[in-house]
């Protein structure tokens, strides 16, 4: 169980209600984790969404032909893992503490009842997961254009 | 007024019951544009929810004035105009038919009051519409990381954030 003001500082959670809220609560854990574990794979399914309160974690990216990238830095406040509350969803990236990490986690399956047996919980949540994909979607579009825009290739001179 | 039948050619409508499909139905329309109709430019609001039943839609991004970027093709059973049914906002991407195409639409505001009074039937939509949103985020990623590998220079370009900086 996990309470409502820790709940409120994160950014995912922030604008809920909260009669939603309290049906979340006691759903969360609160969990420490060393710096260099490995909280998510990537390909592999999502089980938990993470929450972060304390430290800093990497979203790696491997492409095929095996270039990593840093997709993300997850900051206090931010969120990962959103894909476990759709069920049968693979991980885009693999999640590192680079530091000891606190962070709230819920359990998709568990979240999936909830919204199964309260649907509003179920739309206000999962209007933000959407919301959440379409904003990480367009930073990440918006970063490559940019650096296409600037490409010789592209802008001579 | 649009038939479950045709909703059902639709992806993010697959998992949802025909009550739903009933209610949807009745608010959407069908619309035929022709080739090269334009039906949202970036920047724009979007009001409008797009499922293409037949056709191809490019949703392109004007690089400069030169160039235009086809970040993805739009083809039946997919849909398009997601911000509609969220929270709105300006479009990411400009809209072209690249032939006839035939969609049904939904208006994005009106669809918003009926979630409103019918949760069940927003946390489907959601659902539907975050699963397409992942889908597209993969499929992009697949395609930055493949275009980065290909052009390793245009990395140093990408310096201003956490966000796709090499990580060794």
């Amino acid at each position: 169980m996990v309470s409502l003001d820790l709940l409120k500082k994160i950014q995912f959670l922030r604008d809920l209600p909260d009669d939603i809220l309290e049906k979340i609560s006691p759903l969360a854990r609160l969990e420490t984790f060393d710096p260099d574990t490995i909280l998510v794979r990537q390909n592999q399914e999502q089980h938990l969404v993470y929450m972060l309160t304390a430290g800093r974690i990497c979203l790696n990216t491997r492409s095929d032909a095996g270039t990593i990238l840093t997709l993300d830095e997850i900051t206090p406040g931010r969120s990962f893992g959103v894909s476990a509350l759709l069920g049968n969803a693979s991980a885009t990236f693999t999640a590192v503490c680079t530091e000891p990490c606190e962070a709230i986690t819920l359990y998709g399956e568990q979240m999936q009842q909830l919204f199964a047996s309260d649907y509003t919980a179920g739309y206000a949540v999962m209007g933000r997961v959407a919301q959440l994909f379409k904003d990480r979607m367009n930073k990440h579009t918006r970063q490559f254009l940019h650096s296409l825009s600037i490409h010789p290739a592209i802008n001579p001179v | 007024m649009v038939k479950i039948q045709d909703l059902k050619q639709i992806f993010i409508l697959e998992s949802m019951p025909d009550h739903l499909l009933a209610l949807i139905g009745q608010e959407a329309q069908l619309s035929i544009f022709s080739s090269n109709t334009c039906l949202f430019k970036a920047g724009e609001a979007v009001d409008t929810f797009y499922m293409l039943i037949m056709g191809q839609v490019a949703l392109t991004v004007a690089l400069n004035p030169d160039v235009d970027v086809i970040l993805e093709n739009i083809q039946s059973g997919r849909t398009f105009g997601s911000s509609a049914l969220i929270s709105g906002g300006p479009a990411a991407y400009s809209a072209i038919c690249q032939e006839p195409c035939e969609t049904i639409t939904l208006s994005g505001a009106r669809m918003q009051k009926i979630f409103e009074t019918n949760p069940e039937l927003g946390f489907y939509m959601m659902a539907g519409v975050a699963r397409q949103y992942k889908k597209t985020m993969d499929i992009r990623a697949k395609m930055i990381m493949k275009t980065l590998e290909q052009h390793p220079e245009m990395k140093v370009s990408i310096h201003d954030i956490e966000k796709l900086t090499p990580a060794y």
